[in-house]
């Protein structure tokens, strides 16, 4: 798999199961399209300073089910503004994987992530071994492999670049089998 | 090993003698479905011929469009979004459905709940189609690959069985089932896999309600839920189906993740307290709270029993004054029938202000809520903000406490009614 290794710090830890993400930016501010504008509204309920605090490349962690309710693509948005390049829980809520896969937004399914972590804690997520790196205490953990085709769509940046390359290789495909077939 | 109703759809749909659970494969959707939304339908037009360079859709009859939401519509732009929808299904000869209900119950009506089918959407809720042994799948906006390609790219699901016996009690109903079921399973207990229902009193009952169970089967985290198709569910489904298959079922002795015994016996009416579908509540513990509004409507309820339950409580009664309740059919046919049954005029007479189907009082487009205000619902969803004001609360339950809510302006149990 040729998906580039994640590396950065924890941001955040959300410990709430079945969080649902739209709290990170608020609901009342749910249908605000700026980009700029929803990140400043980020996280306020949790952490007041966090852009000022992030860093491109950090990770944000969860709990079980991440993502419950009915999850929109604001909040997520927001925090790729400010850096955040990947997040990792205990368990996803699929309606939220699917969404934020198909952004092209890495997320990482990784039972006993809380345990594992500490805010602050630099991580390395190596896609080929399956493994999470906690840099600053030394340890690893084994995360559940995605399914092919979410890695492919991560790997191709979202749904679209995924599926043009797909489109791609099935004329490819098709050209090779008429040329045989000549 | 036998294989699951689930496992045996999908191999059919990837052409390969068989699938396991856990495999990743392409499968071709019999049927794509999508209702018309910004950012949803008009981007898969538009990407489909930009992106893709595709002008006209292969096999038009595969697709169904439904026009559901901004029903009737309230600004141009939505006008101009459902032009944008009609030119786009007339010019590839695609069906649309456009004001003859919820699409997901319309779906049902139509025939695309082809037994043996495997159908794709955005919207999960299209679960509900799983009544009919069609497996139904909400992608969010992944569908766009069934839109640009034959085929879509997933893993085999695993399957939860749930086993239904017993009976309900009066006042007690389908809607209670499945919020039973998040609060005894827990809302991540079916996360990715299918949730199929089964056991005796899922033979008895009614197809309405086997429709709001599995219409809500993502709260389970599912990604769908399916019947193993019975006589009185081919019945209505074999004459309307829009393709020949097959009917399949589970073999007795497929393999599930966890299997589950619910006795409906023993069931009480519940409550799903807000901001969270996953709370789960007895109706007792809140009777008494002061209500502002009811909605008795939505793809997972607003069918004829809804409605005769209601009509049996309002009957010869009147919604208290200042209270709104709405009473939306979640179809044209369903409408109909209610009103052949004498069911609208009573509702009517009671007070309720009774509207043709649509999908806007759910998600408060219309009857929008303001703050401090709180609703009894049998919408689909509590989350915060949902119908109006994020300050306002939805309270879901069933069709009969939204009735009994009405009359008394709070939440109230409906069995001294019945």
């Amino acid at each position: 798999m040729a998906l580039n290794p994640l590396r950065g710090r924890v941001a955040y830890i959300f410990d709430e199961v079945n969080f649902d993400v739209d709290q990170i930016v608020g609901v009342k501010n749910i249908k605000i399209t700026d980009v700029e504008e929803l990140a400043k509204l980020a996280m306020q309920p949790y952490d007041p300073d966090f852009a000022a605090k992030v860093k491109p490349g950090d990770l944000l962690v969860g709990a079980g089910n991440f993502g419950y309710g009915h999850p929109h693509y604001p909040p997520m948005k927001a925090m790729r503004h400010l850096g955040i390049t990947g997040v990792i829980a205990e368990s996803f809520s699929p309606g939220y994987w699917r969404g934020e896969i198909s952004m092209g937004f890495p997320q990482v399914s990784c039972p006993g992530i809380l345990g594992f972590v500490q805010r602050w804690d630099e991580l390395e997520v190596d896609w080929s071994t399956h493994t999470i790196r906690n840099v600053t205490q030394g340890t690893e953990i084994a995360f559940e492999p995605p399914p092919q085709s979410d890695a492919e769509m991560i790997e191709a940046g979202g749904l679209v670049p995924y599926l043009k390359r797909q489109a791609t290789e099935q004329r490819q495909q098709k050209g090779s089998e008429h040329v045989q077939g000549a | 090993m036998g294989y699951t109703i689930t496992e045996k759809i999908l191999a059919r749909a990837a052409g390969l003698p068989a699938v396991r659970a856990g495999q990743d494969i392409k499968a071709k959707p019999d049927f794509v479905l999508a209702y018309d939304f910004p950012g949803y339908t008009d981007v898969y037009f538009k990407t489909m011929k930009e992106d893709f360079g595709i002008e006209r859709v292969a096999e038009p009859e595969r697709f169904g469009i439904f026009i559901d939401h901004m029903v009737p519509t309230a600004t141009a732009k939505e006008e101009e979004l459902h032009i944008n929808t009609r030119t786009w299904c007339a010019e590839n000869n695609v069906p649309l459905f456009e004001r003859r209900g919820i699409g997901h119950q319309v779906a049902c009506e139509v025939g695309y709940a082809t037994p043996g089918a495997f159908a794709v959407h955005f919207d999960g809720h299209v679960s509900q189609m799983g009544t009919f042994g069609t497996l139904a799948i909400g992608l969010r906006r992944n569908v766009l690959e069934a839109f640009v390609s034959d085929t879509v790219s997933l893993r085999v699901p695993h399957t939860v069985r749930v086993n239904l016996r017993g009976s309900l009690r009066p006042g007690v109903m389908a809607r209670d089932v499945f919020h039973h079921l998040v609060r005894v399973l827990g809302p991540s207990s079916c996360r990715f896999q299918v949730l199929e229902i089964g056991g005796p009193a899922a033979a008895s009952m009614s197809t309405e309600g086997l429709q709001t169970i599995t219409g809500l089967a993502m709260f389970t985290g599912a990604l769908t839920a399916i019947v193993n198709p019975d006589p009185v569910r081919l019945d209505y489904a074999l004459p309307r189906a829009r393709k020949k298959l097959d009917p399949v079922s589970s073999d007795p002795d497929a393999e599930y993740s966890a299997v589950h015994e619910i006795d409906l016996s023993a069931l009480e009416p519940i409550v799903v307290v807000p901001p969270t579908p996953a709370d789960t509540r007895d109706l007792t513990e809140f009777l008494g709270l002061e209500i502002h509004a009811g909605y008795l409507g939505s793809c997972a309820s607003g069918r004829l029993e809804d409605m005769r339950v209601a009509a049996k409580i309002l009957g010869g009664r009147q919604v208290k004054s200042g209270v709104s309740l709405h009473i939306i059919p979640t179809s044209q046919e369903l409408m109909a029938a209610a009103a052949r049954e004498g069911l609208i005029s009573t509702l009517v007479e009671a007070g309720a202000f009774v509207s043709s189907p649509s999908c806007d009082y759910c998600f408060g487009r219309i009857a929008t809520m303001t703050a401090n205000q709180r609703a009894v619902s049998t919408g689909t969803l509590n989350v915060r903000g949902r119908m109006g004001s994020p300050d306002s609360e939805i309270y879901l339950c069933n069709a009969a406490v939204v009735a009994a809510s009405a009359i008394e302006g709070r939440i109230a149990d409906p069995r001294p009614y019945l």
